[in-house]
């Protein structure tokens, strides 16, 4: 009897279908936010979690699903925000995706530091950031811009795939932030995916400037030549540790 | 022997939290955020986390202290927002112990249903429209306690118009003249408004109006009657299922 009670046990585990830790996550999230994509899931650093990952935000779910954390995680052995940098490693691996051959480049002759700058024709703040190129690239920075141009700016979309199709970009470009007509050229261009990418990555606004790592610079350090080159130094120096 | 372990490990999992454990976690909040307060340590929902409160804020710390978690906790199966409701048990109790005779309180004519608090700001368009409703909300035997919270904080316009109204003669129609736009005559008197400020701060007033019902949740923001009567409904009706 006893014998027997203790193979039922050993076998009820078995026949059961234990759930993976993929779908134990997947269904957490879809019971409390049914909207939200899993574009992934893996076994986070954090004891007792996995990490559901929404475009390239983290949520937080209790190995055994019960439990779903939404905010940040700070590891106070070093002092880090992990959260925010596991977003930003997300973020450096989506803009790997946007090659060289997708960017409009604006660099120095020995370019120190590179910048990815999403960008949009009709943003005046866009406009104001390209003003200061000369000095951005005094500085040892390469700014590197990628399209996106914002729905509440109808027709930027038009004028981003005409300066894309000019014979010289980056001339074009400069003509079209300085306010010049831009023209109707049409071809094959990048605009599209690369304004796809930047939603996926949670970048919905312009000019939004991202450093190599995937940390995201804010507008007030971005617009400053001088407090840009100073904070991509200091990432250069500490950079979101990249991951497996 | 092996009883005794067993009986000894039961009564450890029931214990609310080892001393060791409290000691970590407090140590990672002060590394992290050295000037934090930490009013509470206790037991988490999760294994192998602690929840500390911090001021209006809940953190959840894993035991040996290294990470923390700030964000909100949730419970999938009940859909519930854990964070919440434990603030609104803390909460509870720190708006109950506010005394009545320093409110300024709009009460219906009869017995009140409920009775809410709200934090407000004189000048803030969302509680002079959300006092212009007050006969409607007694109508429903809603009483509203209104606290006072100057967003601009101490030493600023607002902060002494609340002054004003406090030490007025009659404070419930300088209340409401003030709502309506009218500037009190200023006025200065021994008053609770520095006070009530504070409360708000230490319960997580981040904007007005901000209205707390009975079981210390935060339900507004500006809440039309039908509204405000819907969530105390739907309040009175959990506590009743025990939910």
């Amino acid at each position: 009897m006893r014998m027997l009670l203790a193979l039922v046990f050993v076998v009820l585990p078995a026949l059961g279908h234990a759930a993976t830790p993929e779908e134990t996550a997947r269904k957490a999230v879809a019971a409390l936010a049914p909207q939200a994509e899993v574009d992934a899931v893996q076994v986070s650093a954090v004891p007792g979690f996995l990490e559901a990952l929404v475009g390239t935000q983290v949520i937080y779910v209790s190995v055994d699903g019960r439990y779903i954390v939404d905010g940040n995680v700070f590891d106070a052995s070093v002092g880090r925000n992990i959260t925010e940098a596991a977003q930003a490693h997300q973020r450096a691996v989506a803009l790997r995706r946007i090659g060289a051959e997708k960017r409009i480049i604006f660099a120095p002759p020995a370019p120190k530091y590179a910048v990815t700058v999403f960008t949009d024709i009709d943003c005046p703040f866009c406009r104001r950031f390209h003003d200061q190129m000369a000095r951005y690239n005094e500085l040892g920075i390469a700014v590197e811009y990628v399209f996106l141009p914002l729905d509440i700016h109808p027709g930027a979309d038009r004028k981003a795939e005409a300066v894309w199709c000019a014979k010289d970009r980056r001339q074009a470009f400069t003509a079209a932030m300085s306010g010049a007509d831009t023209g109707t050229a049409s071809c094959a261009n990048p605009v599209a995916e690369t304004s796809r990418t930047a939603r996926a990555m949670g970048i919905t606004g312009t000019p939004t400037a991202v450093a190599a790592d995937g940390t995201r610079l804010s507008p007030q350090i971005a617009m400053s030549p001088d407090l840009l080159v100073a904070e991509l130094a200091r990432i250069a120096q500490n950079p979101v540790p990249a991951r497996q | 022997m092996n009883r005794l372990l067993l009986a000894a490990s039961i009564l450890l999992s029931a214990m609310p939290l080892a001393h060791a454990d409290e000691a970590a976690v407090r140590a990672a909040i002060k590394k992290m955020a050295p000037t934090a307060t930490i009013d509470k340590v206790e037991k988490s929902p999760i294994d192998g986390y602690s929840q500390a409160i911090v001021g209006s804020q809940l953190v959840y710390v894993s035991n040996d202290g290294r990470y923390i978690l700030q964000g909100t906790l949730y419970d999938v199966d009940a859909k519930l927002d854990l964070s919440a409701s434990r603030m609104s048990r803390e909460n509870v109790a720190k708006l109950a112990a506010y005394p009545e005779a320093q409110r300024i309180v709009f009460a219906p004519s009869g017995k009140p249903k409920y009775k809410v608090t709200v934090f407000t700001d004189i000048d803030c368009g969302y509680c002079r429209k959300m006092h212009s409703h007050i006969a409607e909300y007694n109508e429903r035997g809603i009483q509203v306690d209104y606290l006072f919270f100057p967003r601009s904080g101490p030493g600023t316009p607002s902060f002494d118009k609340a002054i004003s109204v406090w030490c007025a003669k009659d404070r419930n129609g300088a209340f409401t003249s003030a709502k309506a736009g009218q500037d009190p005559s200023p006025l200065k008197c021994e008053n609770p408004i520095a006070q009530e400020y504070q409360l708000g701060i230490t319960v997580g007033v981040d904007g007005t109006p901000a209205v707390y019902a009975p079981d210390g949740s935060r339900i507004g923001g500006y809440l039309t009657p039908d509204q405000l009567q819907a969530s105390l409904e739907r309040i009175a009706a959990s506590a009743n299922s025990g939910g």
